[in-house]
């Protein structure tokens, strides 16, 4: 599934938005990958992410980071989400010299992950773009609506519950900030980007400084 | 999944949860004496298991319902953290580009094409995907055979999908396939038209491995078939290796 690809939204918006996540090919190298796993969280987790789930076992707005750290296994996909491209790149370079053999794969403007990549000396392997959305996009929501949805890959988080978020905010029945701690805990994986949200919520109500 | 109507006190705290909007509020019926409730529009429903897991509702009146088949491939794809019989994994579709640095399942001169019905947030019946999987068969193209939609094909010849499950509606499902760079540009032409006979969306995913002097042929490519590309997208940072141990 390519649940990190398609976020939509302006170059401006997105390069605040990096998902850093790792797995291990399930018929080669998974067999006793969970330690790995494990270090990789250890390496990644000291830069402060924004988000961090597994999709076995939740986000860390549902659950604790030792649970999700307890449940880690071999066919876990551990995900960390950033905003900064100088964090990211200092990752790159940990996990680069950790040499943990498990696949490492950034999510975010591809200019500026392979501007990082090549900072810290390394190639891009394999890259993946969105072609685009095609069919009856006459019925999406509109864009800032989409751009919040689309952070989570796998759908889970619904249009509505956007609407009712921003409905919310603007009640001043809750802040951005727990606006948008709600909207992330549908996202199993934990790749929805709670900072991006807020932005996107007070560009939408028209609340940003 | 189903709401208990003698347990549902109608607050409509679950509502706005539901990815597919399957959740239906009845107001209080004055004639009748019917209290207000929320129930679950069972055709729209595809087992998300969204709603449960929010755990907003205050007298946990949402339940779950043993999936019998084929309704058990609405949660197959919709609900992340269900495994796939066939692929052994969570999720919709394969590891496709996240390990091709140590599957090599990507190699240079052929593209990665996956089209995923449904989304963003709208959902699709199956037999949606099935018109996409005709028409790429058709031209002679090789469907991923680990992908679940792959395992559902009734007819290997022309793409007929099992017929029982064609009417399921499922959050998204992902049509896989890699085609050899020459075949790209028919195959991107029969994308095109496909999204003229559709009645829901695909987002559409194109990967390629990176040459050397950092080269990536799907950018002629698409610039050539008139499509956008965008800006933001994944990227293999090549640090996996076929066996953990030693590295």
């Amino acid at each position: 599934m390519t649940h990190t690809l398609h976020r939509a939204g302006q170059p401006e918006s997105l390069k605040d938005d990096f998902v850093v996540f790792a797995m291990s090919a399930k018929m080669v190298n998974a067999e006793g990958s969970g330690e790995k796993m494990k270090r990789f969280i250890e390496i990644v987790e000291r830069y402060r992410p924004i988000n961090f789930g597994d999709m076995k076992t939740g986000n860390i707005y549902n659950i604790t980071r030792e649970e999700i750290y307890k449940d880690v296994q071999d066919t876990s996909i551990v995900h960390f989400v950033f905003a900064d491209r100088k964090v990211v790149a200092k990752i790159i370079k940990d996990l680069e010299q950790a040499r943990l053999g498990i696949s490492v794969v950034i999510s975010g403007l591809i200019d500026e992950t392979d501007r990082i990549c090549e900072q810290v000396g390394l190639q891009m392997h394999t890259v993946e773009y969105s072609g685009g959305i095609f069919g009856q996009i006459k019925h999406l929501p509109e864009q800032p609506i989409l751009d919040i949805m689309t952070m989570c890959g796998h759908g889970m988080v619904a249009k509505r519950l956007v609407r009712e978020m921003v409905k919310q905010v603007e009640a001043k029945k809750m802040t951005v900030a727990e606006a948008a701690m709600e909207l992330a805990k549908p996202c199993q994986c934990g790749v929805f980007n709670t900072k991006r949200a807020e932005k996107l919520i007070e560009d939408m109500i028209g609340i940003r400084p | 999944m189903w709401i208990d109507p003698k347990t549902c006190i109608g607050c409509g705290k679950c509502v706005p949860y539901c990815p597919m909007d399957a959740i239906l509020l009845h107001q209080k019926d004055k004639q009748t004496g019917q209290k207000p409730y929320a129930e679950i529009d069972q055709d729209e429903c595809v087992e998300c298991y969204t709603c449960l897991r929010a755990q907003v509702c205050p007298t946990e009146s949402i339940r779950e319902q043993q999936l019998q088949w084929p309704r058990i491939v609405r949660r197959s794809f919709s609900d992340p953290l269900y495994v796939h019989k066939g692929t052994g994994v969570p999720g919709r579709g394969t590891e496709e580009m996240k390990t091709n640095d140590v599957t090599g399942r990507f190699r240079e001169g052929f593209i990665g094409i996956g089209l995923e019905f449904g989304r963003p947030g709208m959902g699709t019946r199956l037999s949606e995907p099935e018109k996409a999987i005709k028409k790429l068969l058709a031209l002679g193209v090789e469907l991923e055979p680990l992908n679940p939609l792959t395992q559902l094909i009734a007819d290997k010849a022309t793409g007929r999908l099992k017929f029982d499950i064609r009417s399921e509606k499922v959050l998204s499902a992902i049509v896989e396939c890699i085609v050899p760079i020459n075949k790209t540009p028919a195959v991107l032409a029969a994308i095109k038209e496909l999204a003229l006979e559709v009645k829901t969306v695909f987002s559409l995913d194109l990967i390629c491995k990176v040459g050397s002097g950092k080269k990536i042929p799907l950018l002629e490519i698409s610039e050539a078939a008139g499509l956008t590309l965008s800006s933001n997208g994944k990227v293999n940072l090549g640090l996996g290796r076929p066996l953990c141990q030693g590295n």
